[in-house]
């Protein structure tokens, strides 16, 4: 250990260290302000994560799933007669595919109850294979999720949930009674009888405003219709696998109308994942991250202007102590250097800091979120998605990686101002 | 036949413009209106009359479905009527009673009556390519729209008139124009042609079976088909219809839409 190039680096290094702490009211305040701009920038980063993770749970869990499909005749004209038979279902269901399926049904109906009426857009469930797909029949405010058909006065009485809104403007609560009145498959009046068992909380605005959810054999009594369903939603074990898991289904469609042909009227089958399904969702999140990055910039960036403020200063107070130094043989690259590893250890400070209460703070955000319930007991419509008032962080640890430096990095660009100034001092006007 | 003999008097004048030529100019233009509009009330009395009773069939065909109806309908005027379904069993017994502006659907299947709102006029009656909004604005007709006789004369071996129906500037109407032909000799009408307000026809309704029931002489069979579906079709065919039969304000109530099934 005779190098004295290695000698001077260490030297260097201590010295530099003292030099943070000549004035550390100054250097602990330069250390606070690019600590609390990276905590910032956490927090956001975690808050910004947790809303895009909650925005696909709720576009996926309580309603959509993560992949739908159906006939394009249904896609492009809500179709009731395009339909995918039962036969497709059970051989889904047969497969060694890893997906749980749910079918669906569809149709508009006029809705009258006591002196009011109004259209209404009735979806029907398999209550059992929906629980595996998605939230639906737990989301709910008032009431129960019960699908078994009662007696009444020699009349069926078929159990349905109602939106919220739907049941404000009919006024509806558990076990209010319910008229429902179609064109069935078949051409006929389509009518029953039925009795509200629970209100939904808010899940789409639409389905909120004028959702009835029934159970198929409940669908199938008003409508008279046997042949098949709307709509299959399909859940992944893994949400990063979709793309993979569409073409699966695509082949294995493929295969199955050779088996049983669909009729022409209805259109090819569909598949389509959760963005495609909802679009505004798809593009909030890429967006996401774009927004990250440059409200990183910003955060940060003007955090590093204390930075500069400190060192410039720093530099100004010691400009006699550099002339001397350069007047008995050290080079200006030198003291540069010992400038430059001065913002360093500033950063490095402000980074280990910034990180750790960042992080705690972001974890309470994850475990505990910020809870606007007392204001929005419903939660908010944002871009067709219902969210919880609840709003939720997540934290991912590379991100407060990526944060930290990112912090360093601009830190060290900005500490390059005040080091210019030192390549320019001469000595005999600086001694 | 009144019009065709001022024609002829019109005719029968010298050439010099003189003042009686004027005179028959000037009286024959409310006459051709008054013609019009005795065409139209004519059209519309045409199944109805003060009362009336039928019995008549509907037979729907679309790509879906097809369908067939049996039906037993009373009428009072034009603003009262009452349609009960016979066949098939499934439907039995449903119904629906039109008071003026209101249609209410009885449905025995749940011993309910329900109303239907505004939003659903569009919607199709019965599964058929008729809507509510037909069974109401039926009885508005010559309030709705302005009728002027805009040919006359032989088409496709026949002497008809053509009756071209424009909505007035605030009727709450579906349709842009709607064209009627009606034979001359008997005054029945042979088709109906419906445009919408760009003036691409919609639908046509063509009437046919032509029978003489007492003084009325009547189509007995009339099939709705819409354009743009040309293999789809809606045709009603009256069985049996008596007029002028003892019926009062009172048959067509809420009370017995429920009790008559």
């Amino acid at each position: 250990m005779n190098n004295p190039v290695f000698n001077r680096l260490i030297l260097l290094q201590f010295i530099a260290w003292r030099n943070i702490w000549r004035n550390p009211i100054r250097s602990g305040l330069t250390i606070s302000a690019l600590a609390g701009g990276l905590i910032m920038l956490i927090l956001y980063a975690a808050l910004l994560e947790g809303m895009s993770r909650q925005m696909v749970t709720y576009a996926t869990d309580i309603s959509s799933s993560h992949l739908q499909m159906h006939r394009s005749a249904y896609i492009d004209n809500q179709d009731i007669y395009a339909t995918l038979p039962w036969s497709y279902l059970t051989a889904f269901e047969d497969s060694s595919l890893p997906v749980k399926i749910a079918p669906r049904l569809y149709a508009a109906a006029l809705a009258s109850s006591k002196d009011n009426s109004t259209g209404v857009m009735i979806k029907a469930i398999d209550p059992q294979r929906e629980h595996h797909v998605t939230k639906l029949l737990s989301h709910l405010r008032s009431g129960e999720a019960s699908f078994e058909p009662k007696q009444k006065n020699a009349l069926t009485h078929y159990p349905v949930l109602v939106g919220a809104q739907l049941a404000r403007n009919l006024q509806l609560s558990p076990g209010s009674e319910l008229v429902l009145v179609t064109q069935a498959i078949d051409g006929s009046i389509g009518n029953a009888i039925f009795e509200v068992t629970g209100v939904l909380k808010p899940l789409e605005p639409n389905f909120d405003r004028m959702g009835v959810l029934m159970s198929i054999k409940a669908y199938q009594s008003l409508m008279y219709q046997e042949d098949g369903f709307h709509e299959l939603a399909i859940k992944a074990q893994n949400i990063d696998e979709l793309n993979t898991l569409q073409k699966q289904l695509q082949t294995q469609i493929t295969h199955l109308q050779k088996q049983t042909p669909l009729d022409e009227l209805g259109g090819k089958v569909i598949i389509r994942n959760w963005k495609e399904l909802n679009p505004p969702v798809a593009d909030m999140l890429e967006l996401s991250g774009t927004m990250l990055l440059i409200v990183g910039l910003i955060v940060i960036g003007l955090a590093s202007l204390g930075m500069i403020n400190t060192m410039l200063m720093s530099v100004h107070e010691r400009t006699h102590e550099f002339g001397t130094l350069l007047a008995i043989g050290m080079k200006a690259r030198w003291i540069l250097l010992m400038v430059v590893i001065e913002s360093f250890y500033l950063a490095l400070i402000s980074a280990v800091i910034g990180s750790i209460i960042g992080s705690v703070i972001a974890k309470q955000f994850e475990d505990k979120g910020i809870d606007f319930s007392h204001m929005m007991p419903d939660g908010y419509d944002w871009a067709g998605v219902v969210f919880e008032p609840v709003m939720k962080g997540y934290l991912i640890p590379e991100q407060v990686f990526q944060a930290s430096l990112l912090m360093i990095l601009l830190t060290m660009l900005a500490a390059l101002i005040p080091s210019w100034r030192i390549v320019r001092l001469k000595p005999a006007e600086v001694i | 036949m009144q019009h065709s003999k001022i024609l002829i008097s019109i005719k029968t004048v010298s050439s010099p413009l003189s003042l009686s030529t004027l005179l028959f100019l000037i009286f024959s233009l409310p006459v051709k209106a008054m013609q019009a509009d005795e065409l139209v009330r004519h059209i519309d009395s045409l199944w109805r009359g003060t009362t009336s009773h039928a019995f008549m069939t509907m037979s729907v065909k679309t790509q879906r479905y097809q369908r067939n109806m049996t039906m037993e309908a009373w009428s009072l005027g034009n603003d009262y009527s009452l349609v009960v379904i016979q066949k098939p069993i499934k439907d039995r017994g449903i119904s629906t009673l039109k008071v003026e502006q209101n249609i209410w659907n009885y449905l025995p299947k749940i011993n309910r009556v329900t109303k239907v709102p505004s939003s659903m006029m569009s919607g199709s009656w019965m599964g058929s390519h008729f809507t509510n909004d037909d069974l109401v604005k039926e009885s508005t007709f010559e309030q709705d729209y302005d009728s002027t006789i805009t040919f006359e004369g032989l088409r496709n071996n026949q002497n008809i008139y053509e009756l071209t129906s424009i909505p007035k500037p605030n009727a709450a109407v579906v349709w842009g124009k709607v064209v009627m032909q009606i034979t001359q000799s008997t005054l029945a009408p042979i088709k109906g042609l419906y445009y919408d307000e760009d003036g691409h026809l919609i639908r046509t309704l063509t009437f046919d079976q032509i029978q003489k029931i007492g003084e009325r002489i009547i189509p007995m069979r009339m099939t709705l088909q819409p354009i743009d579906k040309p293999s789809e079709s809606t045709v009603i065919l009256y069985n049996d219809i008596q007029f002028d039969i003892p019926l009062t304000k009172n048959f067509f109530s809420l009370r017995n839409l429920k009790q008559r099934h």
